[in-house]
């Protein structure tokens, strides 16, 4: 395990503890920003297939974690995320915080949209997962307002293992 | 194999990864399951750095809290102190109608009880100025149609008379001072005597009570009555120290007022005194013989 991975893992971490932490302490129950989520994005805009997705199956693992849910399951929809993302957003440049802001919140919905999927199909509609269009908007909106700090963490940790103008091009443009 | 493999790595490890956790769903995601050791060090791992988190901001919280909290406790005590000022001063207000209301109630029965006499209540306003005036100053006047020597009287007694008058304001002279006096019954005995003042607000004195007269200590002294004086059977005192001296016609005694001058504020003044009785039918020679 490299330290860029020990780094984004870690990262991954620390969003797992202020997700549980902060909605916690202000009381949000339907809608919250979904920190993982966009770890899974940047991972899937800016890094390599193999590196990328495995990080992000680690992403939604630590959120299944801290979420008890069924297990599996939010490693199962962070992969969707990511697989979605990969095809779908390929050559999108994230480095702006508006940018990175409006590709989160995008992201989110959809990513609201397949957990809907994902959750009516293996559990449909139990209480706990109830999904509504208010609280998917809400969310992606949050998500979306701390999508460019991620981006940011993420990115100062890339700057440091990437070198400029080398390896092989990203989805997202960068190299 | 092996350099297809190579060729879809990249392929096969995405779909490893997503049916890594659909089959472990599958297996295990429909009954509660133990964690493994990986899930059990990561939540150790976290759990106690949330649990930090979740104690600091309480912390922060509460301290934040407490202090909006103890300035709004500030206004709030504020705001209270001023009620509860406003309140008791509507409290004591109320008191105040209510006893005044009782005082009125008082001299309302004392008036029904005077009967036919025409009377007027008046708010007591001040006292004399001097220490020795010994008089009221009530809030009625001429311009009320009171006259000079009208009788004035309390629920518990006699007060005094109207001494000077102003347009809207009227001295009403105590019966304790020395320019005061006042026919006076023993209401057990029924023996006249007369009720002077002393100059002393706590007492008079009784003079001429006749020597054959029987007083009691604590005997109750009323008034006479009479043409233009109190209405008859006001109380006037109460006897406490008889001075009877072994010579002379008459003795003394001093006399408690049934009046505590000191906590009058509404009196009624007697408009018109009532009129000597005069013996109806008397017979016409009588009348005749007592022309000159």
């Amino acid at each position: 395990m490299t330290l860029r991975v020990a780094l984004v893992l870690l990262v991954c971490l620390v969003a797992t503890v202020v997700e549980s932490v902060f909605p916690f302490l202000f009381g949000l129950t339907r809608a919250r920003a979904d920190l993982l989520l966009s770890v899974v994005l940047y991972l899937a805009l800016n890094d390599q297939a193999i590196s990328s997705a495995g990080l992000s199956a680690a992403a939604g693992y630590l959120g299944e974690l801290s979420s008890a849910t069924p297990t599996g399951l939010y490693t199962l929809l962070a992969m969707l995320t990511w697989v979605v993302v990969r095809l779908t957003a390929r050559g999108l440049r994230s480095d702006g915080g508006p940018l990175s802001a409006a590709i989160a919140f995008g992201a989110s919905l959809v990513h609201s949209l397949l957990a809907a999927g994902l959750f009516f199909l293996v559990a449909p509609a139990p209480a706990e997962l109830s999904w509504g269009p208010a609280a998917a908007l809400l969310s992606a909106l949050m998500t979306g307002a701390a999508a460019p700090v991620i981006f940011g963490v993420l990115r100062r940790i890339d700057a440091h293992f990437i070198p400029v103008g080398g390896g092989e091009p990203l989805p997202g443009g960068r190299r | 194999m092996r350099a297809l493999l190579q060729r879809y790595r990249e392929l096969v490890f995405v779909a490893a990864l997503l049916a890594a956790p659909l089959a472990v769903y599958m297996v295990r995601g429909r009954k509660p399951a133990r964690l493994n050791l990986l899930d059990r060090a990561i939540i150790q791992l976290t759990a106690p750095v949330e649990r930090m988190i979740v104690g600091v901001a309480g912390a922060m919280v509460d301290v934040f809290q407490g202090y909006v909290w103890l300035r709004k406790v500030r206004f709030e005590n504020l705001e209270l102190r001023r009620t509860v000022v406003r309140q008791r001063s509507e409290v004591d207000s109320a008191h105040e109608i209510r006893l005044e209301n009782e005082r009125l109630r008082k001299l309302l029965a004392l008036r029904d009880s005077l009967g036919p006499v025409p009377t007027m209540p008046a708010q007591v306003v001040a006292v004399g100025a001097s220490p020795l005036s010994h008089s009221l100053r009530i809030a009625r006047g001429l311009r009320d149609g009171l006259v000079r020597g009208a009788p004035v009287i309390s629920a518990e007694g006699v007060v005094g008379t109207i001494a000077q008058l102003a347009d809207g304001y009227a001295d009403v002279q105590l019966v304790t001072s020395p320019f005061s006096a006042i026919s006076a019954l023993n209401q057990r005995t029924r023996g006249r005597s007369t009720v002077k003042g002393t100059g002393d607000v706590t007492r008079c004195k009784l003079e001429y009570a006749l020597r054959t007269d029987e007083i009691l200590e604590s005997d109750v002294l009323v008034t006479a009555g009479g043409a233009g004086h109190f209405p008859k059977g006001l109380r006037l005192g109460r006897v406490t120290e008889i001075v009877k001296k072994p010579y002379g016609l008459f003795q003394q005694a001093r006399v408690i007022p049934a009046v505590d001058f000191s906590r009058l504020d509404e009196v009624l003044v007697v408009l018109a005194p009532p009129e000597p009785q005069i013996p109806q039918a008397l017979p016409r020679a009588a009348v005749e013989r007592g022309k000159p």
